[in-house]
């Protein structure tokens, strides 16, 4: 049976607007489920929690944004529950990085329920699934409110991001890499996220990536317009450094804001590492087509 | 069929290992799949995949891998199962075992090669710089 944990508050409340329409349709796919309500922050955990431990649930769905999937996911501790995503936040990067991007779209992947194991990641004590960033992407998360879209709002958070990101001081940092090797350089933006998301087939380890300033005119403006423009992906395009651990300890100078799927989490001296801990996630992308395509000569 | 292999037809981000210019590490640089060095490494290298040395790169480094190229500073042992090449921009100070050896014209290689069809690699510390 599913559980919907229901944050009435993301997307500027537009569940008000879309809970008949989405009710309707997973009444039709057959899979209706229990209907939950959060009141408030750490409600969707405590709601979780409860709906787990008593045992009458396969299937957890976040309905929500990404702050409503990451109290889900803090709270799934059943290797046999799954946990689904009805993307209706205002940032929705993890249901993104599962191929889901519309909630009509996320009923039919419930329905379809194909399943991918993915294992959490530890950043000091707080568990994730997808990415963490430090450097500016922190800084722009934390000054310029990227939630809006459209021509407009995308104009003005490219002006503010642009005068942020020009006088954005590269970070100094040292890190111990799965105590084998150390790491020392300066940065203006890492990544830290689990391969899986990005190939299925891969195993699940932790990939950072490091990028210095992207200098001060155009370089730099592709990169903040790329930024904003889809907050979605890591930014693992044209990473200067980038390697594979299990665990990673992360010293910058001076100290700063690490953000967990677009939310600030913390601050640096901090030990990221892959836990033991899984999570089986309903999934939009589809596995066979990547054994198809390594198939290909 | 190799796993880089994979990765590039699947077109995502492949696993290849990639210390840019400006970066310093110390210790030993282990991975499954291809590694690419532009900054400073003091320790060793070991890859079933292959290694390239940029021209910006500065080791002091035992090296172990399936191929290895070299367009920056090497001071260390190569141990290379299929073929190590040495650049125009290449300087190599160490000893090299390889089943083949390329140096470039203006190529530097100060050291003792040794060919070998499948030259053994060590599973132990690695090649000593």
């Amino acid at each position: 049976m599913y559980y919907y944990v229901v944050n009435p508050a993301a997307g500027r409340g537009q569940i008000r607007n879309l809970q008949t329409k989405i009710r309707s349709r997973l009444d039709e796919l057959g899979i209706r489920g229990e209907w939950a309500k959060t009141t408030g922050p750490g409600e969707a955990t405590r709601m979780t929690k409860a709906a787990v431990a008593s045992g009458n649930y396969s299937t957890i769905v976040a309905v929500g944004g990404d702050d409503t999937v990451n109290e889900v996911i803090n709270a799934v501790d059943q290797p046999n529950v799954a946990v689904g995503v009805i993307p209706l936040g205002n940032t929705n990067r993890l249901a993104t990085q599962l191929g889901i991007v519309t909630w009509p779209q996320a009923c039919e992947a419930l329905a379809a329920r194909r399943l991918t194991s993915y294992s959490l990641i530890a950043a000091g004590q707080k568990y994730f699934l997808s990415t963490l960033t430090i450097g500016f992407e922190t800084d722009l998360d934390k000054n310029v409110d990227t939630s809006e879209t459209g021509w407009r709002a995308r104009t003005r958070q490219f002006g503010q991001s642009f005068g942020q990101a020009r006088h954005y001081p590269n970070l100094g940092c040292h890190i111990d890499v799965d105590g084998r090797y150390q790491l020392e350089c300066s940065f203006f933006t890492l990544t830290i996220a689990n391969q899986k998301f990005l190939n299925p087939l891969a195993d699940n380890r932790l990939i950072v990536s490091i990028s210095n300033h992207p200098g001060r005119n155009l370089g730099l403006g592709r990169f903040v317009w790329q930024t904003l423009r889809d907050r979605s992906n890591s930014r693992l395009d044209a990473p200067t450094t980038r390697f594979l651990a299990t665990r990673v300890v992360i010293e910058t100078e001076p100290a700063t804001g690490i953000t967990v799927d677009g939310k600030v989490a913390g601050r640096t001296p901090i030990a990221i590492r892959l836990t033991d801990r899984r999570i089986r996630l309903i999934t939009e992308k589809i596995i066979a087509d990547f054994k198809d395509a390594v198939s290909q000569p | 069929m190799p796993r880089r292999f994979q990765d590039d037809t699947l077109g995502v981000i492949g696993t290849e290992t990639i210390i840019g210019s400006g970066v310093t590490v110390k210790g030993t640089l282990t991975a499954d799949s291809d590694i690419t060095v532009d900054g400073t490494l003091e320790g060793d290298i070991k890859t079933a995949g292959d290694v390239t040395i940029g021209i910006n790169a500065r080791i002091k480094a035992g090296i172990q891998a399936a191929n290895v190229n070299v367009a920056g500073d090497v001071t260390g042992n190569i141990i290379a199962s299929g073929t190590a090449r040495i650049a125009e921009s290449g300087h190599v100070k160490g000893d090299i075992t390889a089943g083949g050896l390329a140096i470039a014209a203006g190529g530097v290689f100060i050291g003792q090669s040794r060919m070998e069809a499948e030259p053994r690699l060590s599973d132990g510390s690695g090649p000593s710089n």
